[in-house]
């Protein structure tokens, strides 16, 4: 889940063609605006939905594991520690990676879990190098998911599986209000349906297994946004002051309404590299 | 060979959690008990060879009780324990080298005298000529004892009785502050605070200026008599107005009965929020040690009715999800939670980050941030006190961790706390709990005595008889069931009858007369 840098102010985004979206998403989390509204590492379901995932992918000590769209590392040295596997994580944040590797070397893991800069489209990474790839929240805001899909596929080891955890979104079912939303939150911007997921993997050869609902987990991290909007205004917070929290507020509303309605919605997915 | 259907097997309706050890209620002995959850609801069931078979209601929401038991944190080794093991917990009070916990907040009662006579009180206090009042040197003693266990005490709350009666009562809160303790609270009914603008001046003039912890039970007429005996609606907006005058901050302590005062929960905090001196609201379930109505064990008031009770009577503000269990004491025991408050805005702060994440110490080995964690466990914790420094800087802290900027410090200032805390009687009392408690009475004789072990085994009635000389009757709860063998002592609690002896004289749970002895049921009493 993303936002647009400017929060509130949803008329700079309508515009912005995809590669702006993909820049957008990665610079947003570097910029105070956005971790503020969303917690710095947080994506819907929290810790017990990334453990979820790496269970649903049956990560087996030692198994090498890439992290694509890594953030800060939180999931990593969770899959790290918890599972007992070595991994490599991507992200395009330049600032992010170089904390996100401060950190494993502060926990004395840097051994085990690396980050580098890199793009979902060309994962640095070589051919058949990993056994499993993660991947939360962010598949939905890579503008070109066919190439995204077949770099998973390529860097799998043949059998590898892929666990991904994304918002599904049938943009069919926006009426004119949530296309404003979709145009404001750029992760909505491009969500797809939890079908159209399944065979963009599919073309890349990766055979989805198993997909499961948890549209709670994003329900709740809206209400978190929402509350979040409540205690900046609260604070007072200069760094926002020129926010409309009261749009804002609107927008979350409707995010909210999205999800009760079954239109935007959470899941997980489980794939195979055949 | 088929089988005939009288013969058929079948299931037992309740789940067996756990065996424990508790006491009789009537006779304090200790004895084996079993935790069963039934109709989403747990229960602790017990039999003493002489006064027969006892259960009452623990939790009464079981899957709330199951998914609160992973906030459990590793206990902390005190600096110095007082006493050693020799019979078991709960008969070496305290505390003992097995104890699991340190002490989060100390209390010590400096007086039994008070110049109310409630119809409910845990500690049996009233206008009594017969009881005792605390020397310098006997707090001291006490504080003394503290120091050498703790380091640097958290929180000490000076009690009674009514400490605010007591001649010294602000010469304890200096020695108190002057010992290292970080912050004194002064629990007390509020009446000197109503009536005595010198006393207020005074407490706010203090070097540490304390936290009044101030009786708050409702609005209802009802609710006032048939908890305190007497209308005391107007004393207690004064009281509070005087506190608001003289900046000193307060804590709303509400005690809880079913079916007298459980519909004001809503109107308490909303009245709190509002209210300028009101930092924090305390809902306890009415302890059924010392004093109180009669009640039935079956169907008492838990932790889990009080969150049910708040969700439903202020939902615009608050659910069920909002609070969670305090890590560092039993986790069943308390449950807390804060928010933030301006105006009409007011947004509980596990709405703000993923406390789980955090205070779940079962599943997480690894945190995303420890200084978070960090800020939590002292925010969940029983020495958390709104408007104290330490809190503000936790708050800050685990507001720093979700990347709140610098600016939304400010409204730490605006943290609301609400507390839920259910104290164990003589008929809950299980000693998983009671070897984690990080609330502690301090004596005199320097003991740091678990609260809920000390109202409930007879170290009360012992250390106010040591205490007073006067001799003090073991006191029995006020269960219904119990009605035939109660007596009612001289200051309005119960006890035995008849001195026991003659099998089971209460309404056993089996409708038997005589439960045979039991080889492990074997243990002794304190008394």
């Amino acid at each position: 889940m993303s936002v647009h840098e400017r929060v509130g102010d949803p008329e700079v985004h309508t515009e912005a063609g995809a590669e702006d979206v993909k820049l957008c998403c990665a610079t947003a989390y570097q910029h105070d605006a956005v971790a503020l509204v969303l917690g710095e590492s947080y994506h819907p379901g929290g810790l017990d939905l990334t453990r979820r995932l790496g269970r649903s992918i049956e990560l087996r000590p030692g198994e090498r594991v890439l992290d694509i769209a890594s953030g800060p590392g939180t999931t990593a040295f969770l899959l790290a520690t918890e599972f007992d596997v070595e991994v490599d994580g991507v992200d395009l944040g330049d600032l992010t990676v170089a904390k996100a590797n401060a950190t494993a070397a502060s926990e004395g893991i840097a051994d085990r879990v690396r980050f580098h800069h890199g793009d979902a489209e060309r994962i640095p990474l070589p051919d058949a190098s990993v056994d499993a790839i993660v991947c939360e929240c962010a598949f939905c805001t890579f503008p070109d998911k066919k190439t995204a899909a077949s770099e998973m596929a390529r860097v799998l080891e043949p059998g590898g599986r892929v666990g991904i955890t994304d918002v599904a979104l049938d943009p069919a079912r926006l009426d004119a209000e949530l296309q404003t939303l979709a145009g404001w939150v750029a992760c909505l911007a491009d969500a797809r349906p939890v079908a159209e997921y399944v065979e963009l993997l599919a073309g890349a050869g990766l055979t989805v297994t198993k997909t499961e609902p948890h549209d709670d987990a994003l329900a709740r991290m809206i209400e978190q946004i929402d509350a979040r909007l409540v205690a900046f205004r609260m604070a007072k917070v200069p760094a926002l002051e020129n926010i409309d929290f009261d749009m804002a507020r609107e927008r979350a509303a409707l995010a909210a309404r999205a999800v009760r309605e079954g239109i935007a919605g959470y899941s997980l997915l489980v794939a195979e590299k055949g | 060979m088929t089988m005939t259907p009288d013969r058929q097997k079948v299931d037992r309706d309740e789940v067996f959690l756990e065996y424990t050890k508790s006491i009789c209620p009537v006779c304090k002995t200790v004895i084996d008990g079993e935790v069963n959850a039934k109709d989403n609801r747990v229960f602790l069931r017990k039999r003493c060879s002489e006064h027969g078979r006892f259960e009452a209601l623990l939790y009464s929401d079981a899957e709330m009780y199951f998914d609160s038991l992973r906030f459990n944190k590793p206990g902390t080794i005190p600096l110095e324990t007082q006493t050693e093991v020799k019979d078991g917990c709960p008969l070496d009070c305290g505390l003992c080298p097995e104890h699991k916990q340190h002490a989060c907040l100390g209390i010590i009662e400096v007086n039994t005298n008070c110049n109310l006579d409630c119809p409910i009180c845990f500690a049996d206090s009233g206008h009594q000529p017969d009881g005792f009042s605390l020397t310098m040197d006997q707090v001291e003693a006490g504080l003394d004892a503290f120091v050498r266990s703790e380091g640097e005490p958290e929180v000490v709350m000076f009690s009674g009785g009514e400490p605010s009666i007591h001649p010294e009562i602000l010469g304890f809160m200096r020695m108190a502050a002057e010992k290292g303790v970080k912050i004194v609270n002064l629990n007390t009914n509020g009446m000197r605070l109503a009536h005595d603008r010198k006393f207020m001046k005074d407490l706010s003039e203090l070097p540490k200026r304390p936290n009044i912890y101030m009786q708050f039970d409702g609005f209802a007429e009802r609710t006032h008599t048939e908890i305190r005996g007497r209308d005391l609606r107007h004393a207690k907006q004064k009281a509070l107005d005087h506190c608001a005058e003289f900046g000193l901050n307060v804590t709303l302590v509400a005690a809880v009965e079913r079916g007298l005062n459980d519909h004001e929960l809503g109107d308490i905090v909303r009245f709190g929020i509002k209210h300028p001196a009101v930092r924090s609201v305390a809902y306890q379930p009415v302890t059924h040690s010392g004093r109180h109505v009669e009640f039935d064990p079956m169907n008492r008031l838990t932790n889990a009715d009080i969150v049910h009770g708040l969700a439903d009577q202020c939902p615009e503000w608050f659910r069920e999800s909002d609070f969670f269990p305090v890590p560092c004491c039993f986790p069943t025991c308390r449950s807390i939670t804060y928010c933030l408050v301006d105006g009409d805005n007011v947004v509980p702060v596990p709405r703000l980050l993923q406390i789980e994440d955090y205070l779940d110490y079962v599943s997480n080995r690894v945190m995303p941030d420890m200084s978070v964690r960090g800020a939590l466990e002292k925010l969940w914790s029983a020495s958390a006190t709104p408007g104290t420094e330490m809190t503000a800087e936790q708050l800050e802290c685990a507001t720093c961790g979700i990347d709140l900027p610098d600016a939304l410090k400010t409204i730490t200032d605006k943290a609301f706390m609400i507390v839920i805390q259910d104290f164990q009687d003589p008929y809950t009392l299980n000693v998983k709990q009671l070897m984690k408690c990080c609330v502690e009475e301090i004596t005199p004789d320097g003991r740091l005595i678990p609260f809920c072990a000390y109202n409930s085994v007879g170290y009360r009635e012992e250390v106010r008889e040591q205490l007073s000389g006067v001799s003090v009757p073991t006191i029995v709860p006020n269960a219904a069931e119990l009605r035939p063998v109660l007596l009612t002592t001289k200051y309005g609690s119960k006890t035995h009858g008849n001195g026991g002896g003659d099998g089971d004289g209460n309404g056993a749970a089996d409708g038997s007369d005589h439960v045979p002895a039991d080889a492990t049921n074997v243990g002794k009493n304190l008394r």
